[in-house]
């Protein structure tokens, strides 16, 4: 959690998952590849590998961008999260391997530069029939390539998570220049409507998945809590929190999660210092919150990270009355010891 | 996720949920159409029965055909070998001092094959003028007189 260079922290989980990863890469395109082969044997070398590429990329972009949301409906695909930038990467890399050899086939064999071929050989942009789509695709692999480069935990620090978060959300600008690169590109020219129907099932479930996974967080950060007193609001009863685990709040445009932890309760900021995760819907692991997206802990009691790590987030006050939970939404400053509230064992 | 990067996700998909069905529409709709066969000239009709006039010669061979009662008039031309021209308009002309100007186009050939092309029966005279015209060159290539 330094801002000094340091390289990927393989685990087995990591090494399990890139394996997968490559696995079905490997899988993937020697089908691909063999179907080809098989029953249009005309296709070259070059036009196998470019269609091969750009359909795993893109399947592997709608994967990605639906490990957000679904991890936001359902805990256990939070797995897939964790090294969520790794599969990245991978697309990347694959989709860097369809450009290369596109501009190879199609913008090698002139006297012009082939990058200078890739912009200037197509100046329709005011048609729409005959879109220089491949433009599209160049932009969006620009933007895959400073997500790809900037991935690395060092980028996040020395960027700052804003700058960072910022950068990466233009994935969903790159995506649209996908769907779009593919629209003006292939499906032009390719009478099979299997093409258009599959492109249109992901753009709609991604889309189903987003907007719902929205609206159901809208629904929490819009929830009014109308007993006040004190300084404290009224959030719940103590059972509604299970042990070793939290319920996030939003008072005031902040998140705070309680969390209930050794028959005491603790509320600290939600938001993770390393890249904006929600602390509550992780669980307290060896007496620390754990974050769900990438593993940051920190201690329920003061909202540090246990040392050598220096991350800290917010405290608050948080009492017990009649098992009815009360918050004190006024933030301690980060990394403010608090006592937290015992839970009365009854009888 | 902090608040407002929650709200502006929800925003962004909202706008794609928005421009993607508009993009993915718009596109579709652009597709071109698969070419229809459409010939430049006629399909080739079958030879008529009844060989009215002929040509001496057999490289493309030429005659005049017509039906039972000579109600039907047909030129015939077959080559057998590639053309010497890239591309022929066959005109009809009244006599063989007319030129193109005065003709009325009675068909085209482009390649070796067999083609028949309908005439029309000139009442003042049993006579038939024909002049194969380059249209890439701009030269007559032939004329021919049954």
């Amino acid at each position: 959690m330094s801002t000094s260079y340091s390289a990927v922290g393989w685990n087995r989980q990591k090494v399990k998952y890139d394996w997968l990863i490559f696995s079905f890469c490997v899988l993937y395109l020697t089908v691909f590849i063999g179907l080809t082969v098989i029953f249009i044997p005309d296709y070259t070398f070059e036009t196998v590998l470019i269609r091969s590429t750009s359909t795993l990329a893109v399947l592997l972009l709608h994967i990605i961008l639906s490990i957000g949301p679904l991890s936001r409906i359902n805990k256990k695909f939070l797995p897939l999260l964790y090294n969520r930038r790794h599969l990245g990467v991978t697309m990347f890399t694959i989709g860097l391997v369809h450009g290369a050899f596109g501009i190879l086939q199609f913008h090698s064999q002139g006297n012009v530069n082939p990058f200078v071929s890739l912009f200037t050989s197509n100046t329709h942009f005011g048609s729409l029939a005959d879109f220089p789509f491949q433009v599209l695709g160049s932009f969006a692999l620009v933007i895959f390539f400073l997500m790809a480069i900037t991935s690395h935990d060092f980028w996040l620090h020395n960027l700052s998570p804003r700058i960072w978060k910022t950068l990466h959300m233009c994935v969903y600008l790159a995506y649209f220049l996908i769907i779009m690169h593919v629209m003006l590109g292939v499906i032009q020219y390719e009478t099979n409507p299997v093409f258009v129907i599959i492109l249109m099932i992901g753009a709609f479930t991604l889309i189903t998945l987003h907007v719902y996974a929205g609206i159901k967080e809208a629904k929490i950060d819009n929830q009014k809590f109308n007993l006040q007193k004190e300084g404290f609001v009224m959030v719940c009863s103590v059972n509604d929190i299970e042990e070793d685990r939290a319920k996030m709040f939003c008072i005031d445009k902040e998140r705070i999660a309680i969390f209930k932890t050794n028959g005491k309760l603790f509320a600290v900021n939600n938001v993770c210092k390393h890249q904006n995760g929600p602390l509550g819907e992780g669980k307290v692991i060896d007496g620390c919150i754990t974050c769900p997206w990438h593993g940051y802990q920190y201690l329920p009691n003061n909202g540090q990270s246990p040392p050598p790590f220096k991350e800290k987030v917010s405290t608050y006050d948080v009492k017990i009355e009649m098992e009815n939970v009360w918050l004190n939404p006024m933030a301690y400053a980060e990394g403010t010891e608090r006592p937290g509230a015992v839970i009365e064992m009854r009888n | 996720m902090i608040k407002p990067l929650r709200k502006r996700h929800l925003q962004i998909w909202i706008t794609l949920a928005v421009l993607l069905p508009i993009g993915i529409v718009s596109a579709w709709l652009v597709v071109p159409q698969p070419v229809k066969n459409h010939l430049l000239q006629p399909a080739s009709s079958q030879a008529l029965p009844t060989v009215l006039k002929g040509l001496a010669q057999r490289n493309p061979f030429i005659d005049i055909r017509c039906n039972a009662d000579t109600s039907v008039l047909q030129l015939e031309w077959v080559s057998r070998t590639e053309l010497t021209f890239p591309s022929a308009l066959i005109y009809q002309v009244s006599d063989s001092s007319k030129g193109i100007i005065d003709g009325e186009i009675v068909g085209r050939v482009d390649m070796r094959g067999a083609y028949h092309f309908p005439l029309k029966k000139n009442p003042t005279t049993k006579d038939f003028h024909f002049i194969i015209y380059d249209i890439i060159h701009h030269k007559i290539i032939q004329r021919i007189n049954f």
